[in-house]
């Protein structure tokens, strides 16, 4: 059997893992990341794309106002290029008690997160489709975050610091020798080939599956994994992030994030992350406080609708899953379980990342005996060295100067044929989901409809697919977005999926096609 | 003035009602919101898509609720030999479909094809060569080597790189004689004696039999289109070749303006309001024909509360589901796939107790409650067979 020698192990290709395995990088430690499937395709990948400002949690979670708000004015300094500077409002709607906006006021001053109250009239200005009826408006720096680029700039930047990624390997156990865990078996899930990785230390970055790692080495971590489904709306109904001044409850938040935005969420304790089935009453919900919002939500257009796993630490049995603190759980096995090797870092957002990160590089290099400072609230990723935010027009500005020479595969998303052979020779995949991933490739209005014939025959030559191989790519993409289109196929959505049925069933067949 | 029937839509259904009526001399207005379904659809005329048996065969054998069953086959065939002595140039019938290629590589079952895609046809197999001309819609590899995995069969894919042109250019590029030439010698020095070539179906446009038959004389074999994403450029030519003799015939044919709203008295419809630009007309008829599709062109509409509607005269709908109305599964026939009007034995839409909703409302085409279009590859010959046989019940009841 192969094998590797490391100092670091991270386990876990989210948000978290890529700010560990960059954090460990940059401290000049051998460090490896593993994860079992793409990076950021686990609850990463399924959130509605908010920066914190902090305002959320001001009054019900202090601690985690208090960590967004610091996270966040850092990530405007070293993520700028993941980020949409759309900034946030807290209204009270007609179904919201306007005392509360007192409280708020009063939860944000105290956890430092910055806070204006603005006339209703100034928040109509800015926003025409609020609710009218709205009494009071407050705002915060809330932004929208591009999970995929984040991710993926840690990765890269990651690597210049000489990690090694190894996507698509799953954990098979972690290894224990002296009582102490000294690294993991690991599975190529492409190939089937098994990889024994030597580790001075392992961090369990796996977010709501760390309880599921921790195990394989005796260690209870209670993770309870917390559903929260979303629906994107093909249009900026807002512009801002739109939030109820209320304590956090279902369907309460707008995220205007790239060409969309996002209503969410729910909040369903589940047994099991992986298994994240959307309810007709979750959208009929959604949709419901979607109108409270932006009068005549139901008419707009829903183009999609996922579900994520939040991983919510919990010390012990909890019943509702909103009463678990948003703040990160460190746990290190060495002084809790009298386990040496191993440190799990969980709960959190993705807003506190990085410092999740620090905390268990911190955490890690006490056990390894060693001081090494962390460098990741200074040093910006790849892409974002000149701290400029990202607006919606920024793929529109990049293509206008030469409009007629390159060919655009993916039309919704202004993917040219170049960038998306460049990505699919970097990512070396037979999967177009890893290229959406990447490009957003299908993300738009027609979810595939026209790109994912071009982008199959592109990918057959570039990757050189046997003809099976091709069919297996279009027939999973295809059924990938239709995971997500057939809980709010309605209105001009179902008009959408039925010109993609016409070319998939009725022009080109596929249902006929080998597999 | 009064028409004797406004047809709405401008699908294949309404086209063939539309030029049927009007060849009988009836006055006769096609109102559409826009081009139908042609320009999306590949222009073949499939029955139903049945590998092994004829599709008159199994026509026989629908369950009631399905439209076809509406119909005996001799009218399915008379539609079908009618439609074929007004559009030139389509080949087969009702005794055996065609098998061609589709641009993934899949095997399609057609019934009707245009005679530039019949040199395509798969049975009894054969050496074929798929040419890609640089265009983002066709991969003529990738679908060459699923074709070759057939018995019998031996495909393979050449790139000439034109220059990056939608397909629409490239038609009308197609029709000059010099970019024909340049293709033709290119080619020449590529081919083995028996193959076949095809091309991604973007043979010209006005002047599209000629450049066919000119690319099938300067490749001295068979040369033939397979159909690719939209646009149509064999869909735009069928709408042509029937609105061309339907205007020729004195129908009027107005594409833009939506039908807004139904006038009715006493169980008839008396007129329909049209708007275009914040104007709107009524548009008076002693009959009616609805003909505007169903989910994908907007003649049913689902809205988030999960209501189905008929858009423009609010007609019951057949046929829906419980929950839920769609499955997990993508590939899987669809709980919502049948929905439609339910019409009666002349194609009147009919209320909850089967007695038409007006009398003289008829109905054609995909907006039909029974079918599954793209899953039982049924489309436009639906669209013929229907829109034939309710423009002969019409004009019989006149």
């Amino acid at each position: 059997m192969a094998s590797l020698e490391t100092e670091v192990l991270v386990i876990g290709g989210g948000s978290t893992g890529a700010g560990v395995v960059r954090d460990a990088a940059m401290r000049g430690f051998k460090t490896v990341l593993v994860e079992r499937k793409d990076l950021a395709d686990g609850t990463t990948g399924r959130f509605h794309g908010l920066l914190h400002s902090g305002g959320r949690y001001a009054v019900r979670d202090p601690e985690a106002a208090k960590e967004c708000i610091e996270e966040n004015l850092i990530l405007r300094r070293t993520a700028a290029d993941c980020i949409e500077d759309t900034g946030g409002l807290f209204v009270s709607t007609p179904w919201d008690d306007p005392a509360f906006g007192d409280t708020f006021l009063e939860g944000c001053r105290a956890t430092g997160v910055p806070v204006e109250e603005i006339s209703v009239a100034e928040a109509l200005q800015r926003e025409p489709r609020l609710h009218p009826g709205i009494s009071r408006a407050f705002t915060v720096p809330d932004a929208s975050i591009d999970a995929w680029k984040l991710v993926w700039g840690c990765a890269r930047s990651a690597q210049e610091h000489g990690a090694e990624m190894l996507i698509y390997h799953r954990v098979v156990r972690l290894e224990r020798s002296d009582g102490r865990v000294s690294g993991a078996l690991v599975r190529d899930e492409l190939t089937g080939r098994e990889l024994r990785i030597h580790a001075d230390v392992v961090v369990n970055a796996a977010g709501a599956w760390a309880g599921q790692i921790a195990e394989l080495a005796g260690c209870r971590v209670n993770v309870l994994p917390g559903k929260g489904i979303m629906i994107a709306m093909n249009h900026r109904l807002v512009n801002t992030v739109i939030n109820r001044c209320k304590m956090p409850a279902d369907g309460d938040i707008l995220v205007p994030i790239r060409t969309v935005s996002v209503i969410g969420t729910t909040d369903t304790r589940v047994a099991d992350p992986d298994d994240l089935e959307i309810t007709e009453a979750e959208v009929e919900e959604m949709l419901d406080e979607g109108e409270k919002l932006v009068p005549g939500f139901r008419e707009a257009r829903a183009l999609r609708a996922w579900a994520g796993a939040r991983p919510l630490f919990a010390p012990e049995e909890v019943a509702d899953t909103r009463e678990v603190s948003r703040s990160h759980a460190l746990v290190d096995h060495r002084e809790r379980d009298g386990v040496e090797g191993l440190v799990t870092i969980t709960g959190g957002k993705t807003t506190t990342f990085r410092l999740m990160a620090e905390a268990a590089m911190d955490a890690a290099c006490e056990q390894l005996g060693v001081d090494r400072p962390c460098r990741t609230a200074e040093e910006p990723l790849p892409g974002s060295e000149a701290r400029e935010f990202y607006t919606l027009g920024s793929r529109v500005r990049a293509r206008e100067p030469v409009p007629q020479l390159q060919e655009i595969i993916c039309e919704c998303e202004l993917i040219t044929r170049e960038r998306l052979e460049e990505a699919m020779e970097w990512r070396h995949t037979p999967n177009l989901d890893d290229i959406r991933r990447t490009l957003r490739l299908g993300m738009g209005p027609c979810q595939g409809g026209f790109c994912i014939y071009r982008a199959t025959g592109i990918l057959h030559s570039v990757e050189r697919l046997d003809h099976l191989a091709a069919n297996e790519s279009l027939l999973s993409f295809l059924q990938e977005r239709w995971k997500g289109v057939h809980p709010i196929l309605y209105g001009d959505q179902l008009r959408q999926a039925r010109l993609d049925d016409w070319i998939f069933q009725g022009l080109l067949g596929v249902q006929r096609l080998p597999t | 003035m009064t028409y004797d029937t406004v047809v709405i839509g401008a699908g294949l259904a309404g086209l063939t009602a539309a030029l049927r009526l009007a060849e009988e001399g009836r006055q006769v207005i096609l109102v559409a919101k826009g081009v139908g379904s042609t320009h999306l659809a590949p222009a073949t005329i499939d029955v139903l898509a049945v590998d092994d048996k004829s599709p008159a065969e199994a026509l026989s054998k629908l369950p009631s609720e399905h439209p076809y069953a509406r119909l005996p086959v001799e009218v399915v065939a008379a539609s079908i030999e009618w439609f074929k002595a007004r559009v030139a140039g389509y080949r087969g019938g009702l005794h055996e479909n065609f098998l061609l290629p589709t641009a993934v590589g899949a095997v399609k079952p057609s019934a009707v094809v245009p005679e530039s895609m019949a040199g395509g046809d798969l049975r009894g197999g054969g050496r074929f060569v798929f040419v890609g001309l640089g265009l983002k819609d066709f991969y003529p590899a990738y679908l060459a080597e699923n074709l070759d995995q057939l018995a019998d069969v031996s495909a393979r894919g050449i790139e000439l790189t034109l220059s990056h042109e939608g397909s629409l250019d490239l038609a009308r590029r197609f029709e000059q004689a010099d970019l024909r030439e340049v293709i033709a010698r290119q080619l020449n020095a590529q081919l083995e004696p028996d193959e076949r070539v095809g091309f991604p179906a973007v043979l010209g446009l006005r002047h599209a039999a000629e450049v066919w038959r000119d690319l099938e004389e300067r490749l001295e074999r068979p040369v033939f289109e397979v159909a690719t994403l939209p646009p149509s450029l064999p869909g735009m030519r069928l709408y042509e070749a029937m609105s061309e003799p339907l205007r020729k015939a004195g129908g009027r044919v107005i594409i833009g303006p939506t039908v807004v709203a139904a006038e009715t008295s006493n169980g008839r419809v008396e007129g329909v309001v049209v708007e275009q630009a914040a104007r709107s007309t009524t548009l008076r008829a002693r009959s009616f024909m609805l003909a505007t599709g169903g989910f994908a062109s907007g003649g049913l509409q689902l809205d988030s509360r999960g209501r189905i509607r008929e858009t423009v005269f609010d007609l019951p709908v057949a046929g829906a589901p419980d929950r839920p109305r769609f499955l997990p599964t993508y590939l899987e026939e669809q709980p919502l796939d049948r929905v439609g009007v339910a019409v009666d034995e002349q194609f009147r839409p009919t209320d909850v107790d089967g007695n038409p909703r007006y009398e003289n409302l008829y109905a054609a085409g995909a907006t039909l409650a029974g079918a599954a279009p793209w899953r039982e590859g049924s489309g436009n010959g639906l669209s013929v067979a229907t829109g034939y046989a309710a423009a002969t019940i019409l004009e019989g009841a006149q």
